[in-house]
Formats: structure tokens, sequence, C-alpha cells
């Protein structure tokens, strides 16, 4: 039975980043402890390590004062230490009975598999936590809150005494991470440590009974009592200067209606994905799209780019009809940041100049008859990498080299310093730590400054609450409904959100 | 007529079958099986090799069983350890057991067309042979019949029924979520790429010396290949595997039946390749691989 956990003085080193720098760290049975840090601190290095995914170059772990070593997951695992990973590690077309008990299959006459016996036990132990879920349902057909408890339960069934859980609440719906929450209490009380993985401060004042917080590989803090902290102290602490938490859009709009779209619908694979979509959104004024994740949103913003051809689509720009693909309807001033930089925002294995024109290279002013002008160019990548604090040493090096929150900068950079009439902008801070959102976020206003229309589709509710000046949401390819951004709270959304929503 | 195209069909359905069963092992752990033609056509060499310098076609069987295995672990090495394309390694391999089952046979026989007759499995059904339709049906079927059907039984139960199976498929749809709970991937990788070789093996072997008493250049003649069509069309099911299998052996049957009435042999021979496009392209519409086919526990 783990009582407590130790790691000492634990240093992992990649080829050229220290990813975890001489860390100690220590985690209790019965209490919740908030590991907090930006994207590429190390949390989930260290804590791949202490569940045996990783090897530590240096230091030591103990468990229950006994020092252990953990050669894979297996060693963790047989110790009750669980881990929830950020990514799901579930198979869809699994039940959820065979996802949980993968690996520890109970068995009769020793050859078979005693499915009976494994869905029964399964079963209880859904019902003794009240996740109501069916131990015989495909985790395909599962919400994205269920199939998390499914991870939670694979743990508990193999006897998890500290769990893990690694950015629990950046897919969930505001009832969702309640309801987790709930869950988190319930297993602190039965005498399980957790460890929670977030950069999320408001969840950790809420939830957390320690902190430590990390920094480029180094444990800035540790924090028994929670008691005086705040989220701006907590914020210093991770980012190692003053962040502005809350960028948010300011003054009323007043601009005309500028972007308007009538009757969007979409089909696919037979099934409706967009169903007769319509909004408009005025010069000046920021149009949040909040919604989970699957419900149209992505379809939405490939449809009004032009990456996807819709069943029937009008859109109107200042009043005139626009149309077209992809590469015509930027030069007619639609302005695209891709949910997945990775796969279409940037190419990774060109420079970071080229991917700074990526789309818009045929210009006047990068190109000059049919030849790409090399000198333009390059002023311009050198003057947008210093204004965006692009940290690299200069345009030549690959987009690939550079973190997540750089890449991030490149495509944002590369669309705003085109100044289109209308953005349309999915998840422009997915991965990206919180210096670099305060940032991407004020780029963002900086448009709505400037008289454009902006549409903001995003699974952070804070920041679509934040930046949006309206808030529509989205429900199974719908427009359920619209709402001034001031005059509505998170939880109001998440309901709407769930298909729970009414109106009275 | 009917008796006779049935049985024909059941004797060219067990090579197809065969290997379509080492292929959905293959493929549920993840890994692609294009290398089915090589491992066949390896097989059927082996085992005529051994048959030859042993003087026993059931060496020779066994011997093709090791053919195919080796070519099986040679397409997990390279796409499992080394982490190579699929695709690639396994078409390289098709293409690598064609030229090297023709050199060594002009090495062993001197002779780039075929080799030598060496001793056949001649072991049949013949105890059926006075029940009337069953045994014009089955008399005349090799042994290796009621041993195709209960490798695709046992492998049925294996897959769905026991922990192993359940661990490989895990590892074929997720390998990183296999990883993450202590399962061995690369393991159970080699496991099925291992068992995938072993059968398209023996069906090679079947082809060479149960079929036949001999190796023919080439012999394999995209069997494999249809073989992979055939673990699609049976949504990697081993049951179902059997049953595409037939198909297939049912359209080589009327194939080789038409070849006696005058119609230009070479459309004819069209007939199971055209039947495999149709099935690729009307058949499988909504049939997924598993879903971690091609990757790898750490990308």
């Amino acid at each position: 039975m783990i009582e407590k956990i130790e790691m000492i003085d634990i240093v992992k080193q990649f080829p050229l980043v220290r990813a975890v720098d001489h860390v100690s760290f220590s985690a209790y049975s019965g209490e919740i402890h908030s590991l907090l840090g930006e994207n590429g601190a190390g949390k989930t290095c260290l804590m791949k390590i202490l569940y045996g995914m990783m090897k530590p170059d240096e230091g030591q772990i103990l468990v229950n004062g006994q020092p252990v070593s953990f050669h894979s997951p297996r060693d963790s695992i047989a110790l009750g230490i669980g881990m929830v990973h950020q990514h799901f590690m579930l198979s869809p077309v699994m039940t959820v009975t065979e996802n949980i008990i993968a690996g520890v299959e109970p068995r009769k006459n020793h050859i078979f598999i005693d499915m009976d016996k494994a869905v029964k036990d399964v079963q209880a132990l859904i019902d003794r936590y009240h996740f109501s879920i069916d131990a015989k349902a495909f985790v395909q057909d599962l919400s994205v809150g269920e199939q998390q408890r499914v991870e939670i339960l694979k743990a508990l069934y193999r006897g998890a005494r500290l769990l893990i859980l690694d950015e629990p609440t950046a897919v969930l719906t505001p009832q969702e991470v309640d309801a987790l929450f709930d869950i988190m209490r319930n297993l602190k009380a039965s005498g399980t440590g957790i460890i929670i993985i977030t950069h999320k401060l408001k969840e950790t004042l809420a939830i957390a009974d320690k902190i430590s917080v990390l920094r480029q590989g180094k444990l800035i803090t540790h924090r028994q009592d929670l008691g005086e902290s705040t989220m701006d102290d907590l914020a210093e602490m991770m980012v190692g200067r003053d962040v502005e938490l809350n960028v948010s859009s300011e003054g009323p709009v007043e601009g005309e209606v500028y972007f308007e779209v009538e009757h969007c619908s979409l089909t696919r694979n037979g099934l409706p994905v967009l169903k007769d979509v319509s909004f408009n959104i005025r010069k000046g004024e920021v149009l949040g799209i909040a919604g989970v994740e699957g419900n149209g949103q992505s379809e939405l913003a490939e449809v009004l780019t032009g990456n996807i051809k819709a069943d029937q689509l009008v859109m109107k720009k200042d009043g005139v009809e626009i149309s077209g693909d992809s590469h015509s309807l930027m030069g007619q001033g639609i302005g695209h940041i891709p949910e997945d930089r990775l796969a279409m925002g940037l190419i990774v294995e060109k420079s970071i100049s080229e991917n700074l024109i990526l789309g818009y290279h045929g210009r006047k002013r990068f190109c000059s008859h049919g030849v790409l002008d090399r000198k333009n160019i390059n002023s311009f990548a050198d003057s947008t990498i210093k204004k965006y604090g692009i940290k690299t040493p200069d345009g030549n090096q690959k987009a690939a080299s550079l973190s997540g929150g750089n890449q991030q900068k490149i495509v944002v950079a590369r669309v705003i310093e085109e100044e289109p009439d209308v953005l349309v902008v999915c998840q422009p801070t997915r991965g990206v730590d919180v210096g670099a959102m305060e940032f991407i976020h004020h780029q963002i206003l900086g448009l709505r400054k400037a008289g454009k229309a902006v549409l903001l589709i995003s699974a952070d509710l804070d920041e679509v609450m934040n930046l949006s000046d309206r808030i529509a949401v989205m429900y199974e390819g719908k427009i359920v409904k619209t709402f001034d951004a001031d005059k509505v709270s998170a939880r109001e959304l998440g309901l709407w959100m769930t298909g729970e929503g009414n109106e009275s | 007529m009917i008796l006779g195209l049935l049985a024909s069909t059941l004797s060219l359905s067990i090579p197809l079958v065969l290997a379509a069963l080492g292929g959905v092992m293959s493929v549920r752990s993840g890994v692609m099986a294009l290398g089915l033609e090589s491992m066949m056509l390896f097989g059927a060499f082996s085992a005529v090799v051994g048959s030859w310098f042993s003087g026993n076609a059931f060496v020779g069987l066994l011997c093709g069983i090791l053919g195919g295995l080796v070519i099986g672990l040679a397409h997990a090495l390279l796409s499992v350890r080394y982490k190579m394309n699929q695709v690639i390694s396994g078409i390289g391999l098709n293409l690598l057991a064609t030229a090297a089952t023709t050199l060594f046979m002009q090495i062993i026989w001197n002779n780039k067309g075929s080799s030598a007759t060496v001793a056949s499995v001649d072991v049949t059904l013949s105890f059926l042979q006075n029940i009337p339709v069953l045994g014009e049906i089955f008399a005349r079927q090799s042994i290796l019949l009621p041993v195709t059907i209960a490798i695709a039984i046992v492998e049925w139960f294996v897959l769905f029924r026991t922990p192993f199976g359940l661990r490989l498929r895990f590892v074929g749809e997720n390998p990183k979520a296999a990883s993450s709970i202590g399962i061995p991937v690369h393991k159970m990788k080699y496991i099925g790429v291992a068992i995938c070789g072993m059968l398209a093996g023996l069906g090679g072997a079947y082809l060479s010396i149960v079929s036949l008493d001999m190796f023919v250049r080439d012999m394999s003649a995209s069997r494999g290949y249809i073989a992979v069509a055939i673990g699609i069309l049976s949504r990697y099911n081993p049951v179902k595997a059997m049953l595409a299998g037939s198909l297939f052996g049912f359209c080589e049957a009327v194939q080789i039946y038409l070849q006696g009435y005058g119609v230009p042999s070479q459309l004819i021979q069209m007939i199971p390749y055209i039947v495999t496009l149709l099935v690729l392209v009307f058949g499988v519409r909504n049939i997924k691989p598993p879903a971690g086919v091609g990757a790898h526990e750490d990308d």
C-alpha cells in the first residue's frame, strides 16, 4: 500500500534540452497534489518517469521509503501507481470492460478470459464510484468525460493507490470538470493520492491541497498550504514574470454587419455535420463559437475557409457574395488560423521564413515575375520574428526546431501580418504556454480594434468568454443559441454545449 | 460438374485461406501483411527443398512453415524494430523472394524454371469415399483441409477469447495505449508476424508439395495479394476469412473449369484478379483496419 512517494534529485536529459533538472518531489496518499507549469516545463516528463515510461538519467524513486526502479509501467502499476494520460490510451472499437482488463484479464480454465466475471467486476467498480457507464458499451460510443472515467477505472482496476492525471480538464466541459473534481474528492476521501498535472490556475486553487511549480525543468516552488495563494502569484511563478491572465475585449461593437454566413450545410459520410448554420459578424467584433469538440466547429471553419466544399453555403463580405477554394478565399480577405498547426498550419520541414509567407508567397512583396524575392522575404521574416518574439537564432531554421508556442506564433504572424478582413481562428492557443497565449490573445484583439471581423472557435471556454463579444453555441452541427458574452456564465454555456439548455 | 467444381473450390481455397489467416494475425497486431506473397513463395520453395533433401514430404511441410517464418521475422525486424514503412518492407520482401528462389533453384537444380520432382504429401480424406455426394467432394481433399479449418477456429478463439488475443488486438488498435499498461508491444508484434509467416509458409507449401510435387518459378502467382484482400473482406476475422477465401477459391475453380471451353485462356485467368479488384472497390467501403496499423508505441 502506497503511503508516500518520493522522487529525489531527478535528472532527465534529452539531446538538446534538460527536461527535468534536479527535481525532488513527493506525494502522499489521501491528498491532491497539483503539479503546475507551462508546456514544456517538464511536468509530464517527470510523471512519466514516476510511471516507468521513461528512465531518469539521475536520481532515485522511493516508495514508502524503499528505493525502487521501474523498467516499464508494469512495475509501477504493480506497486499501485496509475496514470491517466492527456491523450486517452483507449481502443475505441473495444468495450469498456476489454479496455479496462487488458493486461490483467481474469481467466477461466487458465486459458480463456473469464468475460462474465470481468464484466461483473468492472460494473461493480463503476457502480461503486457512481460513474453510470455500461461495462459492455463500446468506448467509441462514450462521451469524452466518460472515456476519461474509463481511464480512471483502468487504473483503479489495477489497484492504483496513487493516480497521476495529466491535464485532465483540457477536453472537458465545465459540468464534466465539476464531476471530475467530485470524483477526485471521493478518491481522496478513500485514501487515494492524486497528482494532477495542469497549467490551469483556477482549477489548481479549486482542488489542490499542495502545489509544486516547475519551470524549464526546475522545481521553482513547493507549497504545502494554498491559503494565501492567488492566481497572479501562481502565474508569476510559472512564467517567471508578471502575466496578464485575462486579456479580454473592451468597448462596445459599433460597426455595421460585415461578414454574413447563411444556410451553411454539410454532409459527410452520409451524416449531416452542419445543419443550416447562419450567423453574422460586425466590423470590430469577435464572435466566439463554443461547443464540445466534434459538434461541427472544425468543419464550419474548414467550410468557411474553402477547405471543404459545403452542400449549401452563402457567404457575404460587405454585402458582396464571396466563394471559391481556400486559395481564392485567402485572396478575398479571409484569413485562417487552422486548429492543428502541424496538420494544416505549417510545413515543419521547411524554414521559418518560408512558413511565414506560406500561402501568401505569390504576393508582390514576396515574389516578382514568378520568382521568390529572397531579400524581401528575409527582411520580412527578420522583422516578424522580432515583432512576435519567436525564439530562434534566425529565419533559416526549420519550423520543426521550435516549441509548440513558437510554431503557433508563426501561423498567427503569417495571417495577422496579412491583415485579413475576416479572420477565422481555431484553437489559437492549444498547447501553447501562458506567455505565448497572452501574446496571441493580444494579436487577435488587435485585429478587432482595427475593425476586422473575427470568428473564434475554441475548446477553451475561458478563451471564448474572454475574447468574444458574442458567443454562439454549437451542438450537433447547429447553432443552438447565441449570447452576448458579458451576459452568460460558463455554467449556462456548458448546459447548451451538451444539449441540456432550454429557453426558460 | 457442380460437385467437381465444389471439390476444386475447396482444394484451391486452402492456400488462400492459410495465407489470409496469417495476414489476419499480422494485421491484428498492427503490421500490414503485404509481405504475404513472399512468405508464401518462400514457404513453397523451402518445402520442396526440405522434401528433396530429406525425401520426406512432412519434413518438407515443416520446412515450408520455417521458410515462411524466416520471411515473417525479416518483415518484423524491418517494420517493428527498424520502423521501416510496412508497405515498402512488404513489397521489398516480395521482390526479394522471387529473385532468391530463382537463384537457389538455379544453384540446387541447375534450372531457372522449375525444381526436380520431390516427395509430396498424399494423405487424403479417402475414408470418406464411400459416402455419396460428400465422398465426391471430400474424399480426394488433402489432410490439410481439416487442418486449415481447425487453424481458423483455433485462431478465432485465440484472438477473441484469450488474454493473449485481447493484448494482441490492443497492440494493433493502439500501441501507445498497450505500452502504457505494460504490454510488451514489440514482442506481441513479433509473435503476430511470426505466426503470419508460418501460416503463409504452410499455404505456400501446400501449393508446391501438396497439390503439386515441385517448385515452379513464381508459383504463388499473386495469391499473397489476394490473401491480403481476403483479410480485408473478412474484417480480420479468422472464421470469416475462411468463407471469404472460399469465394476466391471458387473463382479460381471456375477459371480452371472454363479453360476447357475454348474461351481465350488469358481472359479466363484474369477472373480471380478481377474479382479481387471488384471486392476491393465495392466490398470493403466501410471496413477499417485496426487503428494502430503502421503506428509505433513511441511516436
